[in-house]
């Protein structure tokens, strides 16, 4: 076929390269969400294929920034992975946890309270999946030592994960490549998210009060067994200990500052991870680079390329042009499709793939809509800007719909199912669902008052 | 010397239905040889005499070891009672549940170094012996693979000390 002979839809060349293109897209998203095949494994080969076929040049895939691997995105989560693992065994982590159950004084209703607070604040500025293996592990010991049953915390503390990691530009996957795509600076998610995620997590613990502060009960006895924990003894390294924490307060002060110096978040999470693995004093950083979440990361290479080839061929400009004849230009209805349909379509399948379709489709509707404008100016249109924080709150509370709604989810699952207490579908969306839809209504009050009311 | 002349013919062993209970037992009463009982593992044979995995005393404290535990730091915290608390459950589990199912083994014929080889690369201490029929016909035990070594290291004719 010749591209004389194929349909011509508003700018879009609907010719073999198109349809192959989309073939791939879809029947490599069809085989991610079936999980027949792993996850990375369908990305790799479909980036590979986008390639091989010709749809995208190597160049393309490996350089181009519209078209290839969001390198922004990759080196943030690795310098952020090699952080965590260089902090580990320091024993912070399990100081924290000690600590909030002290403080809770072993009582099984301020325990959650606490621990859901914890989990998402520490998701807030570690990836999601990194807190609750952290936090899981001495949720599951205090629970044993209070003998109580694990389910309601472990769904509680995934369920707050997604909720804290919503609230900056490093919490969670969908807000890094929401912030590298749309060129939005770590400040920007603190002053337009945080605010509505720390709402939503107050209604969410006292959602929890009514929900689980008569049921939880805990003999005298047994909380004594928390209370005599001396969460001193984390403490393994007190010298790196020392050390990481200086590191992390400045990596955290660089991403606060990060736009003013014109520095990318990756640059300063780069420069945060150097900078620890050169005063650790680690002498091999194989090990610590090794325990880096290769096949996440080569999932996001994978997904980048595969989704560059569908948008070269203007498929993804096609959908942003039927998006816009459904909402005809209206704004504000876009930015609440856009949060419900995430919210909603998170809950099922994975957020990551589906933001990184999402992104370019909402720069090809801003360039329908506004076609003089490019750039930041075009990005940050201030009829675009509720659309992003839509999406990415829509893309990240979405994820606590379901029990495979987000990777933090099926961490817990899979955790109490080792411990002999299986967490079936139903029971997780018994709570997940409901809670979910909770926030989201919060955030869309948040995003009507404030975006379309009051105009702020 | 081969794995048959240095291997303990095979006199007990469990099943996969075997409860931790009884096989925990079965492993402190079994005989090693004519004057010592107890054995830290033991191969598990199903209806039709075929090796299906190995259960070691290692197993045993895996079985009271919360999974959760390997994750963390956690050992600070634990309380007086706990493991006591745990093989009281983990009593009824089924060898089937803990035990070892790539089990390294070696041939009748094996020389004494591919007993040796699989030892070290594979860091066990037993190594079941499998006859000619494919069913386990006895176990290699590091001590034997020792005693082997310390009688060449003190052969005169190897020029060693009497």
């Amino acid at each position: 076929m010749t591209n004389e002979a194929a349909a011509v839809t508003e700018g879009v060349v609907m010719g073999t390269q198109f349809w192959i293109a989309t073939a791939l897209f879809i029947l490599a998203y069809a085989l991610i969400i079936s999980e027949k095949i792993h996850k990375t494994i369908v990305a790799i080969f479909g980036a590979a294929l986008m390639i091989v076929i010709g749809i995208v040049t190597q160049e393309d895939a490996f350089h181009s920034m519209e078209l290839g691997i969001d390198w922004n995105v990759i080196f943030l989560l690795i310098s952020m992975m090699i952080i965590i693992n260089i902090m580990k065994p320091t024993g912070v982590f399990e100081y924290i946890a000690i600590k909030s159950a002290k403080v809770a004084k072993g009582k099984p209703f301020a325990i959650m309270a606490i621990f859901s607070v914890v989990t998402a604040v520490v998701s807030a500025f570690l990836d999601n999946v990194t807190t609750v293996l952290l936090i899981a592990p001495v949720t599951l010991l205090i629970c044993q030592a209070l003998e109580l049953d694990v389910v309601p915390y472990l769904i509680t503390e995934a369920l707050a994960s997604n909720i804290g990691g919503t609230a900056t530009l490093i919490g969670d996957p969908p807000n890094i490549m929401i912030a590298s795509k749309a060129q939005l600076d770590f400040m920007a998610f603190i002053y337009n998210l945080s605010p509505v995620i720390i709402i939503c997590l107050i209604v969410y613990v006292i959602t929890l009060k009514f929900i689980f502060g008569k049921r939880l009960k805990v003999k005298e006895e047994l909380r004594q067994r928390v209370m005599a924990m001396n969460e001193n003894e984390a403490i393994k390294d007190p010298v790196l200990l020392k050390k990481s924490l200086a590191v992390l307060a400045v990596t955290i002060i660089g991403f606060v500052a990060h736009g003013a110096l014109h520095l990318e978040p990756a640059t300063i999470a780069l420069f945060g991870a150097g900078l620890l693995l050169l005063v650790s004093g680690v002498k091999e950083p194989h090990h610590i680079l090794a325990e880096a979440e290769w096949a996440t990361l080569f999932f996001f290479m994978g997904l980048f390329m595969i989704i560059g080839g569908v948008v070269k061929v203007g498929l993804i400009k096609w959908m942003s042009i039927k998006v816009l004849e459904i909402t005809q230009g209206n704004l504000f209805g876009t930015s609440m499709i856009v949060m419900w349909f995430s919210a909603f379509a998170s809950a099922f399948i994975d957020n990551i793939p589906y933001v990184a379709t999402m992104n370019p489709l909402i720069i090809d509707m801003a360039k329908q809509l506004w076609p003089n404008l490019s750039g930041v100016e075009l990005l940050h249109h201030v009829d675009l800007m509720p659309i992003w924080w839509s999406l990415a709150l829509g893309a990240c509370l979405g994820g606590n719909g379901t029990a495979i709604g987000a990777s933090a989810n099926v961490i817990v699952v899979g955790m109490s199912e080792k411990m002999g207490k299986p967490i079936s579908f139903k029971k997780f969306m018994l709570y997940g669902m409901p809670l979910m839809i909770e926030s989201v209504i919060i955030c869309t009050v948040y995003v009507w008052v404030r975006y379309y009311l009051l105009k702020i | 010397m081969k794995a048959k002349d240095l291997m303990i013919p095979l006199q007990e062993y469990l099943t996969p239905e075997t409860t931790l209970k009884e096989a925990a037992n079965i492993l402190r009463t079994a005989r090693r040889d004519e004057d010592k009982t107890g054995v830290k593992g033991l191969p598990v044979l199903d209806m039709n005499g075929k090796m299906v995995g190995f259960l070691s005393i290692g197993d045993i404290l895996k079985a009271v070891f919360p999974s959760y535990m390997s994750l963390m730091n956690l050992g600070d915290f634990t309380w007086d009672g706990m493991v006591e608390d745990m093989a009281k459950k983990a009593g009824n589990k089924k060898v089937s549940e803990m035990m070892t199912t790539h089990v390294i083994t070696v041939n009748e014929d094996a020389h004494l170094m591919e007993c040796v080889d699989h030892m070290i690369k594979n860091d066990v201490k037993r190594l079941p012996v499998i006859g000619k029929d494919g069913k386990v016909s006895g176990i290699i035990y590091e001590r034997d693979v020792f005693f082997a070594i310390t009688k060449a290291m003190l052969d005169e004719n190897n020029g060693g000390v009497k």
